[in-house]
């Protein structure tokens, strides 16, 4: 399902989500192809809940806008189909429950520096320089995306797209995202 | 909704931690239990002994249960906003030559020993990130540039290979210009504005913001710019406009041609004879050396800036050459100023801030070793000194008997004959700088190292070379200047480089001083003075420059109490009087030539020309007497 990219070829998309004060929550997808060069950029205009669905979602409020509601909504828009979908946030992990391409989070630490404190190892890739977390109920993503994942160079840093989307989505909800 | 509206007060006053709950729900209210007992003084008290009265109410539940409207979870409606990237041009990548020991070049693979983001000291390297430009104004013209990835990994050797690493002020000038429709790129001469070029038009046509580029540089530098092309961007196919008039024809237009190169009097002639509706469009036109386009009068300036392109670039290392008013020019080519719009200085100097990058050796290159200027004064040999007395006591009494009809050449030719005489005797053949040319180049050779001349005359070098042959046969000297043939200009300048007998490069200020990388020569040596030192500074610059590892020593030959010794201080202190237009630290700009009162007033003639003008020559006591 998620072999759009063509053999030697590996499109990476990068997700993220956040709440923008007085705004409401925002989230962009980013899809680059393995080189990090840009391919195809989505993003939301600020999502605000309401004092019911506050109140009724409780703590599972943030995780259901990020992941269902943004996340799944990016995927489904975007045209260029990335093969794996990279997040800065466990709590967007979730996204994989509502869409058919894997969905792995980057782990903070950089691969081999904690190792040992992982705990989830049946779930942790290594891609680049970072270790990648995938959703517990799809062991098999691990696997699909190990054997793509050599085509990423190995200096490769996958933080650093996280810091475009964030930076374009600031520039587009302060320039007022429009339809 | 409200449960605790039906308890009965007293029941809830107990405990202070129950109030304060209660307190906060909205339709409570709490009232204060008061018992009180009096106490008799005879000491017997039957209220004591008497139980609270305590009523009881009924109060009947609701005969009928109201809920609330339902609320069924759904799904929040989400605008978005996207867009796709343009398809950047695809490029077959270079093969590997098999006979790569006979390159010229040696090209080192990138240094991938290290994490991309980490320098040497094991710091985080600094990004240099793209800005979109202050003139884009739609979201996703914005959104195009912040997405960009660092120039760092997009040139970190993954997908676009890069011979060597760009320092950080490199990145930045490609970063500025990538984002520039309108640019000029006037870092100082040796700071890489080629390579800065090459590579911010390498990256527009990968990342499809340009599929169709031209080039537009002096005659002589096609060869160097082919050459940095092959260096910097193997993959980019360069078309150079050349041949007969048909096919240059052909080539102007011919489709599916990413970068073409034409030198300005091609341009010139093929724009100028060609019907409107025939021109080629291009993405984007970059004009090197664009001080050529100064005068906005010129056919070349007018030519240039009918070329139909969507972005304008221009690179000189010297953007004002003469007055300040040649940016105007230069803006008007960049289209940021109307056609003959006339900026004030306030203006220009605003522009300037928003089109112009300019960066010197002295801010940026703290790792370029330092150039050493020598200033070396000679006593002219007994046979110039006797030349030059008598041709400048004729040639003064010449021009005064002139009286008003005196014109600026006819000083200029006396000054010409006069710096002649100082290089040497024309009747013996004698020679001040050439001695100690032989002396300095003897230690030269000695030490394995090379060095580059220059001359206003190639009479001068063709001389030179002759008499070096007969004194220094192992200085191995070669010569280049617009005398030879340009075919053969290319292998002198390789043999230069390569041979190791090779230590001494006769160049003219004309041919030599112009773009070409020499930073493999230690030493500089100005045999004669020009008249701008912005084209002296251009010449020592072939040599000081990126790349060079050893420090340059410049030396200028300057003749004692002669013609030479007072247009070096004119020069000086003009150089003084119009430092820093462009910004602190520029010492480079000044490069103003001499204008015709100053060469009137080289030799106290001001008075004479009738023209208003005013001497700022040194008021030296000996040229006084000479001119009495």
């Amino acid at each position: 399902m998620s072999g759009e990219g063509t053999k030697g070829k590996l499109r990476l998309g990068f997700l993220t989500a956040f709440e923008v004060p007085q705004r409401g929550f925002v989230g962009g997808l980013l899809v680059t192809n393995h080189f990090g060069r840009p391919l195809e950029f989505q993003c939301t205009t600020p999502v605000q809940p309401n004092r019911t669905q506050q109140i009724l979602y409780g703590p599972t409020l943030v995780p259901f806008i990020q992941s269902e509601l943004i996340g799944k909504t990016l995927v489904d828009k975007v045209g260029v189909k990335p093969d794996l979908i990279l997040t800065d946030s466990q709590q967007l992990l979730d996204l994989r429950e509502h869409i058919s391409i894997p969905v792995a989070c980057l782990d903070d630490q950089v691969a081999g520096e904690s190792s040992a404190e992982g705990g989830e190892s049946a779930s942790q890739i290594s891609i680049g320089r970072h270790t990648l977390r995938f959703h517990g109920a799809h062991q098999s993503d691990e696997q699909e995306i190990e054997a793509k994942s050599r085509l990423i160079p190995d200096g490769a840093d996958l933080l650093e797209p996280f810091e475009r989307v964030r930076e374009a989505l600031n520039e587009a909800t302060g320039t007022g995202a429009k339809r | 909704m409200s449960p605790a509206n039906d308890q009965p007060p007293a029941i809830a006053s107990d405990s202070d931690s129950t109030r304060a709950d209660l307190s906060q729900t909205p339709d409570c209210v709490s009232l204060p239990l008061e018992l009180t007992a009096q106490v008799f003084a005879s000491g017997m008290n039957g209220a004591l002994k008497r139980w609270s009265a305590v009523e009881a109410r009924e109060v009947p539940l609701a005969a009928k249960l109201t809920l609330s409207p339902g609320w069924k979870p759904h799904r929040m409606r989400i605008a978005t906003f996207g867009f796709t990237f343009p398809d950047g041009l695809e490029f077959i990548p270079p093969k590997e030559e098999a006979d790569d020991a006979e390159k010229l070049e040696r090209i080192l693979p990138p240094k991938q020993s290290k994490r991309a983001d980490e320098t040497d000291s094991g710091k985080k390297k600094k990004s240099t990130r793209l800005k979109p430009p202050e003139d884009a104004l739609s979201l996703e013209d914005r959104l195009f540039y912040v997405l960009q990835p660092p120039l760092e990994s997009w040139l970190a050797g993954q997908e676009l290979i890069m011979p060597f690493e760009p320092f950080p002020f490199q990145y930045e000038g490609i970063a500025w210009m990538f984002a520039q429709k309108s640019a000029l790129l006037a870092d100082e001469m040796g700071l890489g504005k080629t390579m800065q070029a090459i590579t911010a038009m390498r990256l527009l046509l990968r990342s499809g913001q340009a599929r169709r580029i031209l080039l537009i540089c002096p005659k002589p530098l096609i060869p160097n710019w082919q050459r940095e092309f092959k260096l910097w961007a193997e993959e980019l196919p360069i078309t150079t406009v050349e041949g007969d008039a048909a096919r240059r024809r052909m080539l102007w237009t011919m489709p599916g041609v990413p970068i073409l190169l034409a030198n300005y009097e091609l341009m010139a002639r093929d724009f100028d004879g060609m019907p409107e509706e025939d021109h080629p469009r291009f993405d984007l036109v970059v004009l090197d050396e664009a001080q050529r386009i100064k005068n906005r009068d010129s056919l070349t300036a007018q030519v240039s800036r009918g070329i139909i392109r969507r972005r304008s670039w221009a690179l000189t290392g010297t953007p004002i050459e003469n007055r300040p008013e040649e940016l105007a020019s230069l803006f008007e080519f960049l289209e940021v100023i109307p056609p003959r719009g006339t900026p004030d200085l306030r203006q220009l100097s605003r522009l300037a801030d928003d089109y112009i990058l300019r960066r010197t050796k002295d801010l940026v290159m703290s790792d370029l070793p330092p150039r050493l200027d020598r200033d070396e004064y000679l006593e002219l040999t007994p046979a110039q000194k006797h030349s030059y007395a008598t041709a400048e006591k004729e040639g003064i009494v010449q021009l005064n008997d002139m009286g008003d009809t005196i014109t600026i050449s006819h000083v200029f030719e006396l000054v010409l004959r006069l710096k002649q005489i100082t290089n040497a005797d024309p009747l013996t053949g004698e020679s001040a700088k050439l001695d100690r040319l032989a002396a300095e180049m003897e230690e030269i050779v000695q030490s394995g190292k090379k060095a580059i001349l220059f001359s206003q005359w190639t009479r001068t070098l063709d001389w030179l070379r002759d008499e070096l042959e007969k004194r220094l046969p192992q200085c191995g000297t070669l010569i280049y200047h617009g005398g030879v043939p340009t075919k053969k200009r290319e292998p002198i300048l390789t043999r230069f480089r390569e041979d190791p007998d090779s230590h001494l490069l006769l160049m003219s200020y004309g041919t030599g001083a112009v773009g070409l990388n020499l930073q493999f020569s230690s030493y500089v040596f100005l045999f004669d003075r020009w008249w701008n030192p912005a084209v002296e500074d251009q010449a020592i610059n072939r040599a000081h420059r990126i790349g060079q590892e050893n420090p340059v020593t410049v030396t200028k030959f300057i003749s004692k109490d002669t013609i030479e010794e007072r247009i070096d201080l004119v020069l000086q202190q003009k150089r003084d009087l119009f430092a820093a237009i462009l910004g602190d630290g520029d010492n480079t700009n000044a490069s103003l030539s001499l204008t015709a009162s100053e060469i009137f007033g080289l030799f106290d003639l001001k008075a004479r020309a009738g023209k208003g003008t005013k001497s700022i020559g040194p008021e030296d006591p000996a040229e006084e007497k000479q001119a009495a």
